[in-house]
């Protein structure tokens, strides 16, 4: 069963929405979804003890990823 | 929980006719005991020379971790003649599940975590293998999930090295080479483009 929101943002965050559905090709909705299982995925690691970290392309750089 | 989703036509090698079996979202101790009881003993049969690459995967393991975290996961199974003839796990979110394709980088995919057929099915551990067709079930099972998503059908894996001619000419997946950063194992993807064809070309 499927359940529903109204989701209030700032004009700058509905930019970033719209402008990533169409980067993305998803509605509002499965964006939205994506961005929950990633952040519960992350969060998830984060309190296990486990570290998350970000590698540049030329794997010069990593930075730990810090969730708030 | 274990619920039906369809019914799906199987090719009963035996009889050269296709069989009816479920389609299965979601898993139960039926299922469960069913791979222990019925697959265990044969991957534990298996030449040790020779092992079944899949025969240490753990699916009352992979079960919990699917019934826990809801939102990412889900399992699929496919039964007949009242036993299991084929598992799958699928992530629906997260850091696997963004598409390496030149088609579309970084785009969102459903990622096959683990999918299995069972050994009475598989031409290299028995010489009269009883259906065809599970592991394509199967997959194709998470190319709807993946349309269901909005993913365009797009699918990504890490396959096991006897799988891979499977993924690779029998899927047309893209093998994407070996990925160091995963156990070396080959990193496959049936993009948008591939998925449609792989739809169309549905028997």
């Amino acid at each position: 069963m499927k359940r529903t929101m109204t989701l209030n943002l700032t004009e700058t965050e509905m930019t970033v929405l719209e402008r990533m559905c169409e980067e993305k090709g998803l509605s509002k909705t499965a964006l939205v979804r994506q961005a929950l299982r990633l952040y519960k995925s992350v969060d998830e690691r984060l309190a296990r003890g486990e570290k998350v970290f970000v590698e540049s392309a030329d794997k010069a750089e990593k930075t730990e990823l810090m969730v708030l | 929980m274990k619920q039906i989703i369809a019914t799906v036509p199987l090719f009963d090698l035996g009889r050269g006719a296709f069989c009816d079996a479920s389609l299965f979202q979601g898993i139960d101790l039926d299922t469960l005991r069913s791979i222990e009881a019925d697959w265990t003993p044969i991957f534990d049969a298996a030449a040790p020379e020779n092992p079944p690459e899949d025969a240490h995967w753990e699916w009352a393991a992979k079960a919990l971790q699917a019934l826990q975290n809801p939102l990412s996961y889900e399992l699929f199974g496919i039964e007949a003649d009242a036993r299991t003839q084929g598992m799958m796990l699928v992530v629906k979110g997260g850091p696997k599940c963004f598409s390496r394709h030149p088609e579309h980088p970084r785009a969102p995919l459903i990622y096959v975590d683990f999918l299995a057929t069972a050994p009475w099915n598989r031409p290299g551990l028995t010489a009269t293998p009883t259906y065809k067709g599970v592991g394509r079930l199967l997959f194709m099972t998470a190319v709807s999930l993946s349309i269901e998503e909005e993913f365009a059908g797009r699918i990504g894996l890490h396959s096991l090295p006897g799988a891979e001619a499977f993924y690779r000419n029998r899927l047309n997946m893209t093998d994407m080479g070996k990925d160091d950063a995963y156990q070396n194992l080959r990193y496959f993807e049936l993009s948008t483009t591939q998925a449609r064809q792989l739809i169309a070309a549905r028997p």
